[in-house]
């Protein structure tokens, strides 16, 4: 007998996007706020699965593949901008990049 | 024909806007533009006056519509329109040609003959305006090109004031015409002026003393009426072919033609007292031009004297009478002020009439001109004045005793101050070296003299009209001739125009110096002619003591509540916001995910339902 | 307890204690390696919800492919362990991280839970093949690659180009910044 429900899931996908974010808010390299923000997508990612599950609907699946593909876009795009802006200024913290402040 | 009368229309509004544009370095191209378009419009104005067999030609398009309301653009030629059409095309031709020679060493003279051609275009606008609307856009462009033609010299401080004056004191007339339009609209919903004539036949008891007297706020501002008579002598200042159309022949006129226009609004008490207003200014401007030294003020204030009997005229219920005197007025007052014009220009701009004298023998083509005009205006017999200003007071005579008591005791003060104008002006030896010097101008200036002398004798035989003119007269004129005491109507207007000959002799026929003889003889009464019954001082004293307070009490309020409270309120608001905002904003990317999320997770605790 | 409570405990403790770690640890590259680890508990979760072809897809595109690419990156720009006081940005932002986080969690949960009452509530695992296929047009679940192909193929045609067409877009965006940067302005 399963014990194990969709709410499981869920909570277990929320978790994630918590780390995910907490991460994010903490961090001040810019590659590992890059990284949480991965884990909050894969938080998503679960969550949209167990839907698509429960529901009997593979769009939630089709979704999840969508999103890795943006995904995997931005990572490329965000670390060759870090490497752009590291050329400049030779630093990966986010404190160094406050120029539209000051 | 609709296209005649709209290429008539415009013609000169393209005239002022190529002087405007392309012309404003080049004073001869502009003048002879300018003139060529008056002839052009006379042309015109001819071919839609007798080019056609219709009574009544109207026409009309739309010019905007907005939310289930429209404005019409369109054309009403119908007999009056006909009538000052005609007028104002052939007396605007003339005073163009006379322009030619009285203007052609001022420097300014494109601005002077674009004005000219934009005012044609304004007066000929209201002159053909089928709706009120209309009529009141052009009525406010006559305005405006009045301002602007008596700034011409706007380098006089005399000038630039008089022209500001006008344009005040005209506001305050639209002000109630405006109001009056907007009543009309109400009361009837339509300001159509046919419509409207159907709609007053129809149902009479619309018509409301209130609404009538408010549209005729625009004739008391625009044919410079009591009380609001004061800015036309100041308008003086401008240039006299000017005066002499502007505010002599069409533009004050238009005020009575107003009147004639939605006569059929009019109640019993409105009509009255505007023939007690005509009548009372009439008697007023008599006594006011009795003692001016300035030519043009004595035909400035004699012009407000000949509108009141106009006004007299429509009051009493004769506004064909009141069409016929605004013609034959038209004529002569035209003639005199463009001979005044001619004097002027010969005299070096000298306009006091005791630096003139004895200009008969040196002009002698002005001086006669200037005679028939005078004989004209005074009702001798036999000049139109005469078959004009008699028939309005045989009219009084028979319906209205008060008001021909007035208009006679005005009729005979015309006669003195005329004459005493041409007695001053042509009779006489030079007082003085401009007037010695003096020489008859040009053809170009005489030749227009010549034509209006004419026509201000003939202009009174009715019977002489084509019938194309004359269709709105005739009914007025065949009660005229019904009425009863012809006979002792001649016999009165005779005796009028013969005691203010005699008067007129016996105090000016021999001016030695530069004082005024009845000043000399009756101080007392001079000086009360002269203040013109303080009206000046009485405006001077309101607007100081009552309107300035008023308006600065309001510009107090104004700085507090709007510039203060409303503008400055409202910027301090975004200010405050904007500080409060500037705290949120560190310039780290981490506050602003968080600011991110906590707004994301606002959304969420919304859709949780918690807040319903 | 049987054998799929079982796995996903392992596998959500497996996610969950690799993104902890990888949040917390000081040196880039071990958080790089933990990140992983919490990808692949992740594709284990979706073998658990039967979605065998994205658990491929997620081991191969994220713990493979932009797994690498970070660490690749750590390298080249040879970035060390957070300096002491760089390891945690600042306690003002720990604490809010925290607190907001947790109430993110607590929010999104209850979220879910309000969302109640799903079809298969307490059904037999596997519980594939006795669901009714709806008359709708929208696509069954299922295990088959194919029908997932299916469905990018016709239902989600204009997407599939779509995101074609932005990866192509990334891609050149990617050389332009790399080529460029040297000559570009200060920034």
């Amino acid at each position: 007998m399963v014990t194990i429900t969709p709410q499981h899931f869920l909570i277990l996908a929320f978790i994630l996007v918590g780390i995910g974010f907490l991460g994010l808010l903490i961090r001040r390299n810019v590659l590992l706020m890059l990284m949480s923000l991965e884990l909050m997508l894969n938080g998503i990612n679960v969550a949209l699965l167990t839907f698509s599950r429960v529901g009997n609907n593979l769009d939630g699946g089709i979704f999840v593949f969508f999103i890795m593909t943006v995904a995997a876009a931005e990572v490329a795009v965000g670390l060759a901008l870090l490497v752009a802006l590291y050329k400049k200024r030779k630093s990966v913290l986010s404190d160094d990049m406050s120029l539209l402040k000051n | 024909m609709i296209n005649y009368a709209l290429s008539m229309l415009f013609l000169p509004l393209l005239s002022a806007m190529v002087t405007l544009f392309f012309l404003r370095k080049n004073g001869n191209l502009a003048s002879l533009l300018s003139v060529f378009t008056a002839g052009g419009i006379l042309v015109l104005a001819l071919l839609v006056i007798f080019g056609n067999e219709e009574d009544v030609l109207a026409w009309d398009t739309s010019w905007f519509a907005m939310a289930g309301w429209e404005l019409r653009f369109g054309f009403l030629i119908d007999a009056p329109a006909r009538l000052l059409l005609f007028v104002v095309a052939f007396v605007g031709f003339l005073i163009h040609v006379f322009s030619l020679g009285y203007m052609e060493n001022d420097p300014a003279r494109p601005r002077y003959f674009g004005g000219l051609s934009l005012f044609m275009f304004s007066m000929l606008g209201i002159t053909l305006a089928d709706n009120l609307i209309m009529l009141f856009v052009f009525w406010e462009l006559v305005g405006f090109s009045s301002y602007l033609l008596i700034a011409h010299y706007f380098n006089t401080e005399e000038a630039s004031l008089a022209s500001r004056k006008a344009f005040i004191v005209n506001r305050v007339g639209d002000f109630g015409f405006l109001i009056g339009i907007i009543l009309t609209y109400w009361t009837y919903g339509t300001v159509n002026l046919s419509e409207l004539a159907d709609l007053a036949d129809f149902s009479p008891s619309l018509a409301t003393t209130t609404l009538c007297l408010a549209l005729a706020c625009g004739f008391i501002g625009k044919s410079a009426q009591f009380p609001l008579h004061v800015w036309l002598p100041d308008a003086m200042a401008g240039p006299t072919p000017v005066s002499a159309l502007i505010h002599a022949a069409t533009m004050v006129a238009a005020g009575v033609y107003l009147l004639l226009r939605i006569d059929f609004l009019f109640t019993d008490q409105a009509l009255v007292l505007i023939a007690f207003v005509g009548a009372g200014m009439g008697l007023y401007a008599g006594f006011c031009a009795l003692v001016q030294k300035d030519i043009k003020k004595v035909l400035a204030y004699s012009t407000l004297s000949q509108l009141g009997y106009m006004a007299a005229a429509f009051g009493i219920g004769a506004p064909g009478l009141a069409l016929f005197h605004l013609t034959t007025h038209a004529f002569f007052k035209a003639l005199m002020f463009l001979g005044s014009g001619s004097v002027i220009h010969a005299c070096h701009h000298e306009q006091n009439i005791f630096n003139y004298g004895g200009l008969r023998k040196r002009m002698p083509i002005t001086a006669i001109t200037f005679l028939i005009g005078v004989l004209a205006i005074s009702g001798v017999n036999f000049f139109s004045g005469y078959f004009s200003k008699d028939a309005i007071l045989l009219w009084s005579y028979n319906f209205n005793m008060p008001v021909f008591v007035i208009l006679y005791a005005g009729a005979i003060l015309t006669s003195v101050y005329m004459f005493r104008l041409y007695f001053i002006t042509f009779e006489g030896q030079p007082r003085s070296h401009n007037s010695s010097d003096a020489k008859e101008n040009s053809i170009l200036m005489t030749g227009p003299l010549m034509v209006l002398a004419i026509l201000s004798i003939l202009g009174g035989y009715f019977s002489l009209y084509p019938e194309r003119l004359s269709s709105y007269l005739s009914p007025d004129l065949s009660v005229f001739s019904e009425l009863p005491n012809h006979m002792w109507m001649v016999v009165l207007g005779t005796s009028a125009w013969i005691i203010g000959l005699l008067f007129a002799w016996s105090f000016f026929g021999k001016v030695e110096d530069e004082t005024d003889p009845l000043a000399k003889r009756y101080p007392a009464f001079f000086e009360l002619c002269q203040s013109k019954l303080f009206f000046d001082e009485i405006y001077r004293f309101y607007v100081d003591k009552i309107q300035d307070p008023i308006a600065r009490f309001i510009e107090v309020l104004e700085l507090l509540l709007i510039s203060g409270l409303m503008v400055r309120g409202s910027a301090g608001l975004a200010a405050l916001f904007s500080m409060l905002a500037k705290v949120c904003y560190v310039g780290k990317i981490h506050s602003y995910s968080l600011w991110f999320i906590l707004g994301t997770l606002g959304f969420l605790i919304y859709s949780l339902g918690l807040f319903e | 307890m049987n054998a799929v409570d079982l796995l996903f405990w392992i596998f959500s403790a497996l996610s969950v204690g690799g993104g902890l770690c990888m949040v917390f640890s000081r040196h880039p590259v071990s958080a790089a390696m933990f990140m992983i680890v919490s990808l692949v508990g992740v594709a284990a979760l979706f073998v658990l919800l039967e979605a065998f072809f994205l658990a491929v897809l997620q081991v191969l595109v994220y713990a493979g492919a932009v797994m690498v690419l970070f660490l690749f990156i750590i390298m080249l720009l040879d970035v060390g362990p957070d300096a002491a006081r760089q390891k945690i940005s600042n306690w003002k932002f720990g604490l809010f991280g925290l607190l907001t986080s947790v109430i993110l969690v607590v929010v999104l949960i209850m979220l879910g839970s309000s969302v109640d009452s799903f079809i298969f509530e307490g059904a037999a695992w596997p519980f594939l093949g006795e669901d009714s296929l709806s008359a709708n047009e929208s696509l069954p679940f299922s295990t088959n690659v194919s029908s997932f192909g299916y469905g990018l193929m016709t239902k989600y045609m204009l997407p599939v180009q779509i995101s074609g067409f932005m990866l192509l877009a990334a891609m050149i965006g990617v050389i332009i910044l790399s080529k460029k940067s040297d000559q570009s302005e200060d920034v």
